[in-house]
């Protein structure tokens, strides 16, 4: 899993990896300079402007001129620590109980790979043999049940039938229903995207939140806010949005294959104590992985 | 939520304003105020550097007016070179009366190319033409119905040809369907890929080598971080770019891309993004946005406004934590009838930071008009007693209808009257969420 990630992301990264050395050897002889750097690498991986100040307090701290110049391994670790100690302890990121029905519910903003991200997800879980029910919960998008139905297929995986433009909640109610009935041990509700600052529309996820929580109280819920790598600050604000409506229990980040790394994520955790499940980087239903916090600082420092 | 907007214009140049002059240090802390803000709406670090630079220049030319206070004059400044950088103009797109044009829209995955090909289509029908949308997406599952279907919605005809043809053969024989039955604009919805996935780049290369494109428009997405220059520097280098349409911007983004775009690509960006609706497409006004990168609203006029309103020390007093902590329904109270001395609500809100304003809109939702409304409001606090405006947690239901009785009005909007409260309270002590929304509030 990790090696395909490796691979995923070094078709983009080589030039990069050269860069990041050469940034200690040149400026290890010149602190401002040397901070200026960390500052522009943190600034790109859109980590954010507070954060990388945070950071950069704690580099404060040490007396780089007493190391030699080759010595710039040991600033790479020690960036690294660094960033590790921020991201604090919570709660299991994802929480899937194969005796009971589990219930995935994948939120999130317009165009961050939500469909693509619940067809990976329904394949992950296929080997465990968690026999799986799709359901495609975006009436509102045109073609969005298509392209899950696709998917669905394209796995085989059972999706749930349903007709644009009905009501999410109530396509929610029926899937639960017929899970229960076939004995489903997985739902993964794909839901349709939304910007957070649409009160109605969040007001429509938290009725269908409603909606599992009366009809399937003894199932594990895991609601996933899905955010891209190429989003900026604004992830910040989402995040804390959808937090405030849905109480959302993990954050999935997703193409981790193109340049941009996701740095806003790294805050999120820091500032919401919201934890991340997986990560995905590229087009391919395999695509995805579990997140591990070492290897996404590794994305983002590289 | 004045007080927080107060905040940030205190730490931004109170302590200048009471100088008359302004100092060195006054002058590093404001750009070092404004350097934030700019990356906190995503605006590109090296944009930002170059930014600094220059407005540190101007500030030290022209910091010395009478007319304003220096705090005001530098953000005016900013203001200056921001709308320098992103032109003042509204560029359109070039479309020839005579010849059929061509219109290929690219860009990374789920920057919204559909929706916008088809809101773009529409404004153009609308203008009289005659437009053609070519699902040419042969990767994304449905990509293909989302384009009929929405096509369908619009009233526009959509060219889908044969499903298991590559996108370059349907391209190829749509641009013959135009000829033969007259549509004067094409335009082309191409798949999402990223800029670095050379197979993807040869498949636009060799689309533009076969037809001529007559505009080529790179759709991003507004809430891009660091990362969008990038792409549409390299986007513009292997395939070639005409200019951009910037999608998502109703959200809350501040859109620092367009001032990245604007400074190192030269290329116009042409309409905007704003709303599901297939009618959500605006052409890009760039004055407009620089307010909006700043997360300011239009902060000069609503400086006035305060100023007419508030005695300073008393917005020194508001920003401080104490104040945050011990808001109560007297303060509350308080900031509603002040607000209301500047003007209409509506004014206020459009003035506002737009971060701001969406919090605010949902208290004019719940009292409706600002009239009545701020009566009903009055009503209910007047009939509390005054530990209960102080202490507001120990107003239970019973004390709930003692007060809907006696303000005349009901427990239901006593209930919505505090649940204003209480989230207004929660939102001025939640650091976290305060930061994100105020890049200017730091100390």
């Amino acid at each position: 899993m990790l090696a395909s990630l490796k691979t995923g992301l070094k078709k983009t990264r080589d030039s990069l990896i050269d860069k990041y050395d050469m940034l200690f050897t040149d400026a290890v002889k010149d602190k401002n300079l040397f901070l200026e750097k960390i500052e522009e690498l943190l600034i790109l991986s859109d980590i954010g402007p507070r954060t990388t100040e945070e950071i950069l307090t704690r580099f404060q701290a040490i007396n780089i001129h007493q190391y030699k110049m080759n010595d710039f391994n040991y600033f790479k670790k020690y960036l690294k620590q660094i960033l590790i100690e921020l991201i604090p302890a919570t709660d299991d990121a994802f929480i899937i109980n194969p005796e009971i029905l589990n219930i995935v519910m994948v939120v999130g903003v317009n165009g961050t790979g939500k469909t693509s991200f619940a067809g990976k997800l329904a394949y992950y879980f296929k080997d465990g043999a968690l026999d799986t029910l799709l359901v495609p919960a975006d009436t509102f998008r045109a073609g969005a049940i298509e392209q899950l139905t696709y998917l669905a297929k394209q796995i085989d995986v059972e999706v749930m039938r349903t007709s644009a433009g009905s009501e999410p909640a109530s396509v929610v109610f029926d899937s639960i229903h017929s899970a229960k009935a076939k004995k489903k041990k997985l739902l993964i509700i794909d839901t349709a995207g939304r910007l957070h600052t649409y009160s109605n529309l969040m007001k429509e996820l938290e009725k269908v939140k409603r909606v599992i929580k009366k009809n399937a109280p003894e199932a594990a819920l895991n609601i996933i806010l899905v955010i891209d790598a190429t989003t900026g600050q604004n992830g910040l604000a989402q995040a804390i949005s959808f937090k405030e409506s849905l109480n959302i229990s993990s954050i999935t980040l997703t193409k981790l294959d193109g340049t941009s790394k996701g740095g806003i994520v790294f805050t999120i955790q820091k500032d919401l104590l919201i934890p991340v499940s997986f990560l995905t980087y590229g087009e391919k239903i395999t695509d995805l992985c579990r997140y591990d916090t070492e290897k996404f600082i590794e994305i983002l420092l590289n | 939520m004045l007080d927080i907007l107060s905040e940030k214009f205190q730490s931004i140049f109170s302590k200048i304003r009471e100088k008359g002059k302004i100092s060195e240090s006054d002058i590093k802390q404001s750009l070092r105020e404004i350097k934030l803000a700019l990356l906190e709406a995503d605006v590109h670090y090296k944009v930002v550097k170059d930014f600094i630079v220059k407005l540190e220049e101007k500030v030290n030319q022209e910091v010395l007016s009478k007319t304003l206070t220096p705090g005001q004059q530098i953000i005016k400044i900013t203001h200056g070179i921001l709308t320098e950088i992103l032109g003042e103009k509204q560029i359109k797109i070039n479309i020839n009366e005579k010849i059929p044009t061509t219109i290929l829209l690219i860009g990374l995955q789920g920057s919204g190319k559909t929706t916008t090909a088809v809101k773009l289509a529409l404004t153009l029908k609308n203008n009289g033409h005659i437009p053609l949308l070519v699902a040419a997406d042969r990767i994304r599952p449905a990509a293909i119905e989302q384009l009929s279907i929405l096509g369908g919605e619009a009233g526009i005809d959509v060219f889908t040809g044969n499903i298991n043809k590559s996108a370059i053969d349907t391209i190829l024989e749509a641009e013959q369907w135009a000829k033969k039955y007259k549509y004067n604009v094409t335009i082309i919805d191409s798949a999402g890929r990223l800029h670095i996935d050379q197979e993807l780049i040869q498949e636009l290369k060799k689309i533009k080598n076969s037809i001529q494109v007559h505009e080529t428009l790179l759709v991003l997405d507004a809430l891009m971080g660091q990362d969008a220059l990038r792409v549409a520097n390299d986007f513009n280098n292997e395939v070639g770019v005409d200019g951009f349409i910037l999608t998502k911007l109703d959200g809350d983004a501040r859109g620092g891309v367009a001032l990245s775009l604007r400074s190192r690509t030269n290329l116009p960006i042409k309409f905007a993004g704003v709303g599901e609706k297939i009618t959500d497409l605006e052409p890009f006004y760039p004055d407009r946005i620089s307010s909006r990168i700043l997360g300011m609203g239009d902060t000069l006029t609503l400086i006035e406004k305060i100023e007419a309103s508030y005695a300073r020390n008393e917005l020194q007093n508001m920003g401080g934590k104490v104040f945050r902590e011990q808001f109560n329904l007297n303060d509350f109270y308080e900031q509603l009838k002040k607000i209301k001395k500047m003007g209409s609500l509506e004014n206020i809100f459009n003035l506002m930071p737009f971060q701001f304003s969406s919090s605010l809109k949902n208290i004019k939702q719940d009292f409706g008009d600002e009239e009545k409304g701020l009566k009903r409001v009055e009503a209910i606090i007047c009939s509390m007693t005054k530990q209960e405006r102080l202490d507001p947690d120990i107003i239970n239901g019973s004390r709930r209808r003692r007060i809907a009785r006696g303000s005349g009005t009901t427990v239901n909007e006593v209930n919505r009257l505090l649940n204003q409260f209480f989230k207004m309270k929660k939102f001025l002590k939640q650091r976290t969420g305060l930061d994100s929304l105020v890049p200017f509030m730091r100390k």
